[in-house]
């Protein structure tokens, strides 16, 4: 076990010094100089050879990078160029708000995807299964921005259900001290302030675990019509186990080891939709801070931004792969 | 009768062996779901040749911009069947003018994405070594970066455009074929039928050419019309983002979506039908995709 995670974290290395070649480059290849960029109009060519110098752009590249590398390594991604502040410091307050978006829209999708699944595949060929079946496959046709629309008007709009924008009540003046505010409110026993959190979260949970939903649901279907007819649930059921446990013990417990791997590849999906659905929710997390970053050319946020995307997205599927190791024996010996 | 008879008399019945292709189109027009999706991307792809001929308006004049007021443009009327949008033109001549920008965004960036991808994959598949590692370890840091924030950082390095959103999502499908090619060229690498036409001297070439990338291209070929459904959906959520074509005037979909956001309460048909006519053709590839996996299944073959 050891050796594998060992093997794992080795692999880590060159796919981390591929992306900080990966991000360094692009930061090169962007229109117009970061030094005309932090001048703007006052650019004189005696400024900016200033400007070159001090940020040491007229050094030779792979010095340049090796200097990249080492800022970066110690934590300073640089600051914003809108709102001066430094881009780790809004990541740290931005992430807790992206995290439990992510967290929410899981949880709806593994909490109503698995039980549909398991459903569908008992009643293999029912008008319940043929609709699941073509619910999961207009569940993935709907772009994540246009779903976040449509909720919006109906439940927000239309039937003041649920609130359409933010994370808390706009006059609520409630600390924060870990940024996750459903957890915030459960450590200050704030029972309002919890359904508040839960309110808030709901629309954008449902929008963004649309695609995981029918996954999921799909992925269970499937692995539990194979698992069925395996050896040891015939052996169980010929024993005179009642069909629940069954279920239970064999069928269901078998077949959602695939439903771990799908999380992990659905962390890429789901940090890519939260960039939309925060945009559609106002939802202040990573995404729709690097969203409003475009327009306002803000490098030092887009750079940052991606490349911390980008590593936590590598270290979700590290965890992934090692838990589904200790899960299943088969692959760690393999 | 001799045993030889009995034999030819079976033979006979199981009549000439049918190739995979026609068996896999056999099985696809039963599939009344793939059917479905044929005809969804059927209206789609005729909408986008006709539009000039069935658009009623030009989807870029500001032809009722007179009709509307600080409250908004008029809603769906016997002359403007989805009303107008914010600026005053015909909503319904934008989303049918739309269709053309999104099936070529999508087909050109899906397309290329494939091409590319199928090249390298198949590069590293049949080479091996060094080569193959390599091309698998970019691909790799490339798969490390979410799709759509790829896509955004490509598109911040060249600009808004719509041939830059064509490159960015084309890239971002680069990689995901190119592993699926290469684990498909490393199966068929190793089957009996290279082996002979290389014991008989085929060339390197030629042994992918006509021996390998036939037998492996059916995963890509499913793949590649679903990677068509996410190029739509993937297009449409940068115009979303603000990121499509710079003439804010385009009616590509995405974009028209930007613009209702804050809209909503007082012309929700504005979101619907652009949102609708991306669902419907996203959903047409998904169909044909999940029609066409099933009928190239080597496992179902033969239950024709």
């Amino acid at each position: 076990m050891l050796r594998f995670i060992v093997r794992r974290l080795l692999l880590l290395v060159p796919i981390l010094l591929g992306l900080s070649i990966l991000v360094f480059g692009w930061i090169r290849a962007l229109p117009g100089s970061p030094a005309q960029t932090l001048l703007g109009e006052r650019a004189t060519p005696q400024l900016v050879a200033e400007v070159r110098h001090q940020y040491g752009l007229d050094k030779p590249l792979p010095i340049q990078y090796w200097d990249y590398v080492k800022t970066v390594g110690s934590g300073n991604l640089g600051t914003s160029i809108t709102t001066f502040r430094p881009v780790s410091y809004e990541i740290r307050h931005r992430f807790p708000a992206t995290f439990e978006l992510a967290l929410g829209a899981m949880v709806f999708a593994i909490g109503l995807g698995i039980p549909l699944g398991f459903f569908a595949a008992k009643k293999y060929g029912s008008l319940f299964d043929q609709t699941s079946l073509v619910g999961s496959l207009i569940g993935i046709s709907i772009p994540i921005f246009f779903l976040g629309l449509i909720l919006k008007y109906i439940f927000a709009v239309r039937l003041h259900w649920l609130p359409s924008i933010g994370r808390e009540d706009i006059l609520a003046t409630r600390a924060h001290p870990t940024g996750f505010f459903v957890l915030d409110a459960i450590i200050g026993l704030d029972p309002g302030g919890l359904w508040d959190a839960i309110r808030h979260l709901i629309l954008p949970s449902i929008a963004l675990g649309s695609i995981p939903l029918a996954i999921v649901t799909r992925i269970t279907r499937a692995s539990v019509l194979d698992v069925q007819h395996e050896d040891y649930v015939r052996t169980a059921r010929a024993k005179g186990l009642p069909p629940n446990e069954v279920d239970r013990r064999h069928v269901l417990r078998n077949a959602l080891l695939p439903i771990s791997t799908i999380i992990g590849l659905q962390t890429g999906l789901l940090l890519s939709g939260a960039v939309l659905t925060e945009t559609v929710f106002a939802w202040p997390g990573i995404g729709s801070w690097l969203t409003a970053a475009i327009p306002n050319r803000d490098y030092p946020v887009l750079q940052g931004g991606i490349l911390f995307v980008a590593i936590v997205f590598v270290l979700v599927n590290l965890i992934v792969d090692i838990s589904y190791a200790i899960i299943n024996p088969r692959i760690r010996l393999s | 009768m001799s045993v030889a008879e009995i034999e030819a008399v079976d033979l006979q019945l199981e009549g000439a062996p049918s190739g995979l292709w026609r068996e896999a189109w056999s099985r696809l027009r039963r599939n009344p779901v793939a059917i479905i999706g044929f005809c969804l991307v059927a209206f789609f792809a005729l909408i986008a040749l006709l539009a000039p001929l069935i658009a009623p308006y030009s989807p870029i004049d500001q032809i009722g911009f007179s009709q509307c007021t600080v409250s908004g443009c008029p809603g769906p009327s016997s002359a403007h069947w989805l009303g107008l949008d914010l600026n005053g033109r015909d909503e319904l001549s934008r989303i049918i003018y739309g269709a053309r920008y999104s099936l070529l965004i999508g087909f050109v960036s899906a397309g290329s994405g494939l091409s590319i991808g199928l090249v390298l994959g198949s590069i590293a598949g049949y080479a091996g070594g060094i080569i193959d590692t390599i091309i698998m370890r970019c691909m790799d840091i490339m798969l490390a970066i979410p799709g759509l924030l790829l896509a955004i950082g490509i598109v911040a390095m060249l600009g808004r455009g719509l041939w830059q959103i064509m490159v960015a999502v084309g890239v971002t499908n680069v990689p995901i074929f190119a592993r699926l090619l290469r684990g498909s060229v490393l199966v068929q690498r190793e089957q009996d039928f290279v082996l002979a036409a290389r014991a008989v001297g085929v060339r390197r070439r030629g042994i992918l050419f006509s021996h390998i990338l036939p037998n492996a291209i059916s995963p890509v070929i499913v793949q590649g019309t679903l990677a068509m459904a996410t190029a739509i959906i993937d297009v449409a959520g940068l115009g979303f983002l603000g990121l499509g074509p710079t003439d804010i005037a385009t009616p590509e979909w995405g974009s028209m979506l930007t613009q209702v956001n804050e809209y909503l309460q007082s012309a929700p048909i504005l979101a619907i039908a652009p949102g609708v006519a991306i669902v419907l053709s996203v959903l047409g590839f998904n169909l044909i995709g999940d029609g066409l996996r099933e009928a190239l299944d080597p496992k179902l073959r033969g239950r024709v």
